[in-house]
This record gives structure tokens, sequence and C-alpha cells, in this order.
């Protein structure tokens, strides 16, 4: 035996270790590495867009500094719906607004004491839990234009970012 | 196997020219979005940084604007400002930094788009600003419009963009009534 083999023997490592490590076969290890990278990215990148939630617009439902993501599908067979939460994107995708959706194109949104009417109807909003003295006059939406604002109203409408979105501002539902 | 030493020695050396010809050379957008990384750098300042610092910086502020610049910033409900030349943001730049403790800038997405005849340029961006004490992340999209003056591209003007308008809808009304 060469003294080259004998301090391979010593370096090498035990097996329940070299299998936890690098698993039964190094080739599928590489394999499963390399495919769930690639997922992961092409996921990450193009599908569900991870978000970290700032700023108290949308209290009570998302917290601040909490995690969600953006489905980039929600929206490839249907526009978006009352209700839904979507992420809005500004110059880009890395930073967006996370609004809900209230108004749908061609409908009439107007807020009269803090509730929504959509074509002179109230909309209801269970999701609504804080106080809003919120009036505005009516908007009217064009074809490809929905209207969205947060769920945290307790702030005068100025203080406020909300209002008339055009459809390819609009990236994805929210996932959670 | 000489061939192919030959063949791996052309084509690194290809590259090596097609990477000098960008670094010597490079494209408008890559310089004008170097430009504004540099520009987002310079507004920025912290709360531990000296006045000198402080005053080198505001200095070099004006360094990336055109003289005639025009700024529009109309953000509701925070900041309402407009600025008609270079000495104007210097002087707003130097109240900022005695008004707050510190200011982080950075811009994000930035899309630039060059004229065809390569001097002029606009750039559509998202600015994202944090002032030191206060929790709240100040998120904006602005367009910049850029002019390349003797080889330099200096702002020329900033505006806000409403990436949420509201256009109140009137209804119909009926015709007023005139009575003879």
């Amino acid at each position: 035996m060469t003294a080259q083999n004998q301090t391979a023997r010593t370096l090498r490592l035990p097996d329940w270790l070299r299998i936890a490590l690098v698993g039964r076969n190094l080739k599928f290890t590489l394999t499963r590495i390399v495919v769930l990278v690639a997922t992961c990215f092409v996921v990450f990148n193009f599908i569900l867009l991870p978000v970290r939630i700032e700023g108290g617009s949308m209290l009570p439902t998302y917290k601040e500094r909490s995690v969600n993501f953006v489905n980039r599908l929600a929206y490839l067979r249907h526009g978006p719906q009352h209700g839904d939460v979507v992420g809005l994107r500004l110059a880009g995708p890395h930073v967006m607004y996370m609004k809900r959706v209230i108004g749908l194109p061609g409908e009439t949104v107007a807020f009269v004491n803090g509730h929504v009417l959509i074509d002179d109807k109230v909309l209801d909003e269970p999701y609504e839990k804080y106080n809003c003295d919120w009036n505005l006059p009516p908007v009217k939406l064009g074809a490809d234009e929905y209207y969205v604002v947060g769920d945290n109203r307790t702030m005068p409408p100025q203080y406020h970012e909300h209002g008339v979105a055009s459809r390819d501002r609009i990236l994805g539902k929210l996932l959670l | 196997m000489k061939i192919i030493f030959r063949l791996v020695m052309l084509t690194a050396l290809v590259a090596l020219g097609v990477w000098l010809w960008t670094v010597l050379f490079p494209n408008p957008e890559k310089v004008i979005h170097k430009r504004l990384v540099a520009l987002a750098g310079t507004v920025s300042f912290s709360s531990n940084q000296s006045n000198l610092a402080r005053l080198a910086g505001v200095q070099n502020l004006g360094d990336f604007f055109s003289a005639d610049v025009e700024v529009d910033i109309d953000v509701p409900g925070r900041v309402q400002e407009r600025l008609m030349s270079r000495q104007e943001i210097v002087q707003a730049a130097v109240g900022a930094r005695s008004a707050v403790r510190g200011l982080k800038v950075k811009f994000s997405d930035i899309n630039i788009t060059v004229a065809p005849d390569k001097q002029s340029a606009v750039a559509d961006l998202t600015v994202e600003a944090r002032v030191s004490g206060q929790q709240d992340l100040i998120v904006q999209e602005m367009k910049f419009t850029l002019q390349k003056t003797d080889g330099k591209w200096l702002v020329t003007r900033i505006a806000t963009v409403r990436t949420l308008s509201i256009l109140h809808f009137e209804p119909p009304r009926f015709p007023s009534i005139v009575l003879i």
C-alpha cells in the first residue's frame, strides 16, 4: 500500500456522513440540485414573485414586514375581480403597490361616508375592519381600468395611495 | 489538435476584443444607468456623516444637472415641489440635509430609452427613499429626461409619474333652465 492510498483512506468520510452530504449517488444528487435551482429560478422570477410588505395601507389584512407571493398566472383566464388583492408595478416589478380591487372596467366608483358605491350600489367589504369616513366623487372606469385601494382607510384619502390603475400595471394576485 | 487550440485562442481573442470594446465605448444605456445610480448615492447621506462630507455631497450634486433643470415633484400628501434651476436643487439639498438626520435613496427598475440621435434619453424608474428615524419607505415612480452635453449626460427634467390616477367623473347634469 502506498503512502498516497493511506492518506486517501484516512481522509475518507464515514458512510453515513457521506450519504448525508452528497447522497448515495453523487451524479443523481448533482442532477437534483441543478433541477431544484432551475425550478426555483423560474418559479420565483416569473410565476410566484416573493414580496415583503412595507407600510400599513393593507392593515389589518396584511401586517407590515410579512412575506407573501404575487401569482402572475392568476389572471391568465380571467381578469381581476372585486375583492382581489393585487400587486401593481411601478416602473418595474421590483417595487410594487399591494392594493385591493374594488372597481372593474366600465363601473362607476364613489365613496360616500366611507362606503364604496359601485354604480350607486354599496359594495360589501367584509375585509374592511376600520372606520372610514371618506367622501369622494364618482369615477367612471375605462375599458381597461381598475379602481384599487388599501384596506386601511383610517387616514384622509389624500394620504392614502389609491385610484385608477390600468390592466398592464397589475402583475398578479396575492397568493396568501 | 493544433486547429482546436487555434480555434480556442481565436474565440478568446474575439471575446477579449468585445469586452474591451464595451469597456472603452460603453453604450449610452449603461452610462446613463451608472450615472443615475451615482446620483442616488450622492443624494443619500447618513446621520454620522461629517459636515464637510455633506457639503462635498451637495456640491457634487450640481454636476448631475443642467443649469436650467426643471424638477416637478408632486406626491400627494407628502411633497409638492417645483425647482427651476441647478442652483435651486443645490439649495433644496442643503435644506434637506439640515432638516433630516439622514436619507437613503435608491433607484430601482431603471428603464432607459435613448433617442435615435443618442443625444437625449428618458429614464423611467422607481425611487425608494428612507428618511432616518422614519419607519415608512417612500416609493414613487419618476421620469428623468437627460441630455448629452459636452460628453456628459445631464438631467434636464425630473417629473413624478402618477401610478394610480384619479380622474373624477362628473355625472351628467340636466340642462340649466333659463328663465325669461
